[in-house]
């Protein structure tokens, strides 16, 4: 039996511990070596990016393989606004996530009609070609070769924020993130995500404007990576549309998204801080064969779990029965 | 009562490829009237369902509701118009509660709320009538045939429509099933609202429509009161080939055959049995 909270408390307490979880993070600074500060950092950079990736993937179920635009388009404004306008990064930064925005919407709206797989390939290709441009914009965007953002002595625009000054850009982005996420899964609009998710034609019939609900939470979804995006590059100084541009980001999205449970406010941000430290402590103990393990572990876990621990919990709590192979059962047979 | 019908259908049709699903379809559905609409597997039924609420765009033809032209408007569009339908294959909203499933309508369709609270409440409502009430926390998954129906027939309900169009809610229903869903339509008719009713099991169709349209291969074949229409040969014929209609005939010319299924049509009563597994319908 679940613990009995009173209505009220049930409303209240996951606002309570997300508050709790985000003045703990704040906290968890001032305890940490230089080292480990970069380290944690990176993590909220990810919860980030998890979250907004389950907006458009998990909630309403349009598996985007293309997120990864979003994030280099974010880091490729906010370079060239910093480097050849000489913005400062915190007005650059709010311009990347717009901008990443408007581009959410305008490729959404034709390839938000595509569903399933074809989306998929469809934002991939996107992705793809959208880095072959930036590639070939050198006079913009530095080409391949790169491009160096000014953030020492004179010529900076902003002065370089340091691991400490990152680790809490990304802390309020994880935060913010997962603000809106509590909003959209409380709201009547994370209602109509979900019942896109599920049935777009019977959405549509009880009076959801479908076509908007997508392209406005597809560009949501890039407002946020974008700005995730921007604050990495100013992170890394010199960036490279390989870089800025890898695939490898997205999958990691969508397996931290996918392990710790899509569609949910919590998952994400489990997945993200799991996968992150599992990777990281196989990469120290396990050197030569980590990823190989990573790997492995990842396959399993959606042998295992392939609705995500969040929901797995959830199910099982509610059923009072948490075999694994129960669980397999009732998903592959 | 305006004389404008609530809905209308001027030469409605859709062409895929070579092949027309609804044909050429003329129809005026008055105010506070049930239309029973029957007709052979492929006939149109449902297409023509998905044409009047926008899941499908016609190739030719008009949509009037209340006198508004609604040709090829988008589904939700027209959702907001008060005009709502259920699916021939269950479409629940999965991962919500049944009492979720109602609100969403409540929130989104014409009534539009915003707050959960007060939207959750009218699902309630709208679950006590339809007699789910007792499921309102359940998942849809949980759900039997009969109210996995019902839920259906809720979501619509949350619209509060003033035309609903009912795809086959009485599908694979036992007997006993059916007469709470009969009910339902007759309370929401006396409430004055505007129902069209696809439908195979004939004992339904009789018991609830003030006119019947019969659509054969997409086309208007007939339209008038229950009983006339389904003693006419041509619709026997339809629906049963015409060596059961020209059997039929001769029994009849020598003595009427009763029916084993109590208060089924008169000369119908076969296909109404055979017919009401559900099945791909066009």
């Amino acid at each position: 039996m679940a613990p009995t909270l009173s209505p009220a408390w049930r409303q209240r307490w996951p606002w309570a511990a997300g508050i709790l979880a985000v003045a703990a993070a704040f906290g968890l600074q001032t305890q940490l070596y230089s080292g480990q500060v970069r380290t944690v950092g990176t993590i909220f950079m990810f919860v980030a990016l998890a979250l907004s990736w389950n907006l458009i993937g998990g909630y309403t179920g349009y598996a985007s393989f293309g997120q990864v635009v979003f994030f280099g388009l974010g880091g490729y404004v906010t370079a060239a606004l910093m480097t050849h306008a000489h913005w400062s990064f915190w007005l650059a930064l709010p311009v990347s996530g717009l901008l990443a925005a408007g581009y959410g919407a305008l490729i959404g709206i034709p390839l938000l009609r595509l569903r399933g797989h074809y989306f998929a390939v469809a934002t991939l290709g996107v992705a793809e070609g959208t880095r072959e441009i930036v590639t070939n914009l050198p006079d913009l965007t530095g080409g391949g070769g790169g491009i160096t953002l000014p953030t020492v002595g004179a010529a900076a625009s902003t002065k370089y924020l340091g691991n400490d000054g990152f680790y809490l850009v990304f802390l309020v982005l994880a935060a913010l993130c997962l603000l809106v996420t509590a909003l959209v899964s409380r709201s009547k609009f994370g209602f109509a995500l979900r019942a896109i998710h599920q049935d777009e034609d019977a959405a549509a019939a009880v009076g959801i404007n479908t076509t908007r609900t997508k392209v406005l939470t597809f560009a949501l979804s890039g407002f946020l990576t974008g700005l995730v995006g921007a604050t990495y590059a100013f992170q890394q100084v010199t960036i490279y549309p390989e870089r800025l541009f890898d695939v490898e980001l997205t999958v990691l999205m969508v397996v931290m998204v996918v392990i710790g449970g899509s569609g949910t406010v919590l998952g994400p941000i489990l997945g993200a801080i799991g996968l992150q430290f599992l990777s990281e402590w196989l990469r120290q103990n396990y050197t030569t064969i980590h990823t190989l393990l990573l790997g492995a572990i990842i396959i399993a876990a959606v042998i295992l779990l392939p609705q995500g621990l969040v929901n797995y919990l959830r199910e099982a709590r509610r059923n009072g029965d948490y075999s694994l192979l129960a669980n397999v059962r009732r998903y592959r047979l | 009562m305006s004389a404008t019908p609530v809905l209308e259908t001027r030469g409605l049709g859709i062409r895929f490829g070579g092949l027309k699903a609804v044909d050429d379809v003329d129809l005026q559905v008055p105010e506070g009237q049930t239309l029973g609409v029957i007709g052979p597997n492929g006939a149109g039924k449902s297409t023509f369902i998905n044409l009047v609420t926008g899941h499908l765009r016609p190739t030719s033809g008009q949509v009037l509701v209340d006198g508004q032209d609604l040709t090829g408007a988008k589904p939700w569009v027209i959702a907001k118009a008060r005009v709502a339908r259920t699916f021939q294959i269950v479409k629940p909203f999965r991962g919500m509660t049944v009492r979720e499933n109602v609100a969403v309508g409540v929130m989104y369709g014409p009534d539009g709320m915003t707050r959960m609270g007060p939207a959750l409440h009218r699902a309630d409502e709208v679950l006590e009538q339809v007699g789910l009430g007792a499921a309102a926390g359940r998942s849809p998954g949980e759900l039997s045939v009969a109210d996995a129906r019902r839920l259906e027939f809720a979501k619509a309900l949350a619209l509060s429509p003033r035309l609903l169009l009912l795809d086959e809610v009485m599908a694979g229903l036992r007997p006993g099933e059916i007469e709470p869903s009969l009910q339902l339509i007759r309370d929401l008719k006396a409430q004055g609202m505007t129902i069209i009713v696809v439908e195979h099991v004939m004992k339904a169709i009789l018991a609830v429509s003030d006119q019947v349209l019969v659509l054969n291969a997409g086309q208007r074949l007939m339209l008038g009161p229950p009983r006339d229409v389904l003693s006419d040969p041509t619709v026997i014929e339809a629906y049963l080939g015409h060596k059961y209609a020209a059997r039929q005939a001769a029994a009849q010319a020598a003595q009427p055959t009763p029916s084993p299924s109590a208060g089924a049509a008169p000369t119908l009563p076969a296909a109404s049995a055979g017919s009401e597994e559900v099945s791909p319908d066009a």
